[in-house]
């Protein structure tokens, strides 16, 4: 594999990375809002 | 003073002592109560860049004020454990996430969805509206009445709610006082 190959895998590798990285974060850190239920 | 906020503004603030300035945790899910038009309280995360949940809650009655940039609390002890708080900002009913919720009138009328919820804060809790997605796109405020029902995937408000939609907080803010006078509520 030529350089220009290991360019693409690390420019991939990086994007997937950086995807699940904000991902996980999202989820991590919620932020709903939420009604409680009713009592009567 | 009469602040309004959107629960997204408060979602994220940091949770800051009175009594040391120390800042204990973040708020993350914001919990209220329809039929008696508050906030009920928060959940919280640890502070940090990838902390996760705190374990710990914090119920409305343990918060000193809610403000622009943070939530302010006596001291450390106000966050209290699951088994201590309320059972509904304990465990609080996750399916019951009200973003995305078609908002109707009595009379049938879409008014929009639900992108967020507006509160008066400061040391009050208050729920006066619901920022919304319109029909037709572009963001809107509604008033809220004091109490209302919410069930299922829709949240039914009074007719005349349609002629209280307001473009920005500033309008909401005027308008909520007109808008339960009207109702007969206040």
């Amino acid at each position: 594999m030529g350089v220009l190959g290991w360019v693409i895998v690390v420019v991939i590798v990086v994007v997937v990375a950086s995807v699940a990285f904000v991902v996980i974060r999202r989820r991590r850190r919620g932020g709903r809002v939420i009604a409680a239920k009713e009592k009567g | 003073m009469r602040l309004l906020m959107t629960a997204s503004q408060i979602r994220g603030l940091p949770v800051v002592t009175v009594r040391g300035g120390e800042d204990v945790a973040e708020v993350r899910d914001v919990i209220f109560s329809p039929e008696a038009g508050r906030l009920l309280g928060v959940t919280l995360n640890k502070r940090g860049f990838l902390a996760g949940r705190s374990r710990d809650v914090l119920p409305a009655e343990a918060i000193h004020a809610i403000g622009q940039d943070a939530v302010m609390v006596l001291d450390a002890l106000s966050l209290v454990a699951p088994e201590d708080a309320p059972d509904d900002v304990a465990h609080p009913a996750v399916e019951r996430n009200v973003i995305g919720d078609d908002v109707l009138t009595e009379g049938g009328l879409s008014l929009g969805k639900v992108t967020d919820l507006v509160l008066l804060v400061g040391s009050s809790g208050e729920v006066v509206g619901y920022q919304i997605e319109k029909p037709g796109g572009g963001r809107g405020y509604i008033p809220l009445p004091a109490q209302l029902a919410v069930s299922g995937a829709a949240l039914v408000v009074p007719n005349i709610t349609e002629e209280f939609v307001k473009d920005d907080l500033v309008g909401l803010g005027a308008t909520v006082d007109e808008f339960r006078a009207r109702l007969g509520l206040s």
